[in-house]
């Protein structure tokens, strides 16, 4: 008969050593962008109710609970693309005869993106939003 | 061998994870600052919105920007309770998690597709 063998884990077993405490950090960021998916979500619904109800969940964002959501949501949005963006050279590998780039090359790359695209984004935003009917 | 729904989920999860660091940390400031962006002119803000969300393309990135985060934090939290060693059936917490994911990205595209104004 087959005895299997199987390894004990404790649950705190990524207590005990920063890498793991890392990992699990890592992982971690996921609830708060979780929560802020369903606060953009709410916002869409809002906006299919027409603009009073739209403009009401603007002045909602105001209260301090969304500010608080919204300071952990950027905390975490960081620390994911921080982490998201070392990770990529392990998948994206590109080495053959005919095209060779190194890892640190591929990270660089995508970092410049990165902080390219989420400054372009907000300041799209604000150019945008914030001159919608200034004028 | 029964199929594994890891494929499709990981797909999902990595676009998601790529999405997120791209665009997320400047999503996020967006909507924290919008009240006061728009606090000059509230309707205008809410034309421009609508602008954005009547055009086709606006509606395919807007899907984008709440289905895939969903997929991607969806799929973490699901291995996270796992780590945690908060375990329970694997096929309960799939149909939730992924799941979960799915109705609410369906939920997102029905709203995008038949409630916003033109």
């Amino acid at each position: 008969m087959r005895k299997p063998y199987i390894q004990r884990q404790r649950a705190d077993w990524w207590l005990r050593n920063p890498g793991y405490r890392r990992y699990m950090l890592r992982e971690a960021t996921a609830l708060p962008l979780f929560l802020y998916t369903l606060l953009l979500m709410s916002g869409l619904y809002q906006f299919t109710r027409g603009e009073a109800a739209f403009l009401a969940w603007l002045e909602l964002l105001r209260s301090p609970w969304l500010l608080a959501l919204h300071a952990l949501a950027l905390a975490a949005a960081l620390f994911h693309a921080v982490t998201w963006i070392a990770l990529v050279p392990k998948i994206l590998v590109i080495d053959t005869d005919r095209l060779r780039v190194s890892p640190e090359t591929i990270k660089r790359a995508h970092q410049a993106g990165a902080v390219i695209c989420n400054i372009g984004l907000l300041l799209l935003a604000v150019l945008l939003l914030g001159t919608a009917g200034g004028h | 061998m029964r199929r594994s729904h890891e494929p499709i989920a990981w797909s999902l999860f990595g676009a998601g994870g790529m999405l997120l660091a791209f665009i997320g940390p400047g999503l996020v400031l967006t909507t924290a600052l919008l009240p006061w962006l728009a606090a000059e002119d509230p309707q205008a803000a809410h034309a421009a919105i609508g602008a954005l969300l009547a055009h086709p393309l606006g509606k395919l990135l807007v899907l984008a920007c709440i289905a895939l985060p969903l997929f991607h934090t969806l799929h973490r939290i699901y291995h996270g309770l796992h780590d945690l060693h908060l375990r329970a059936p694997r096929l309960p917490m799939q149909l939730l998690c992924y799941g979960g994911a799915t109705l609410l990205s369906g939920v997102t595209a029905w709203w995008l597709l038949t409630s916003i104004p033109a």
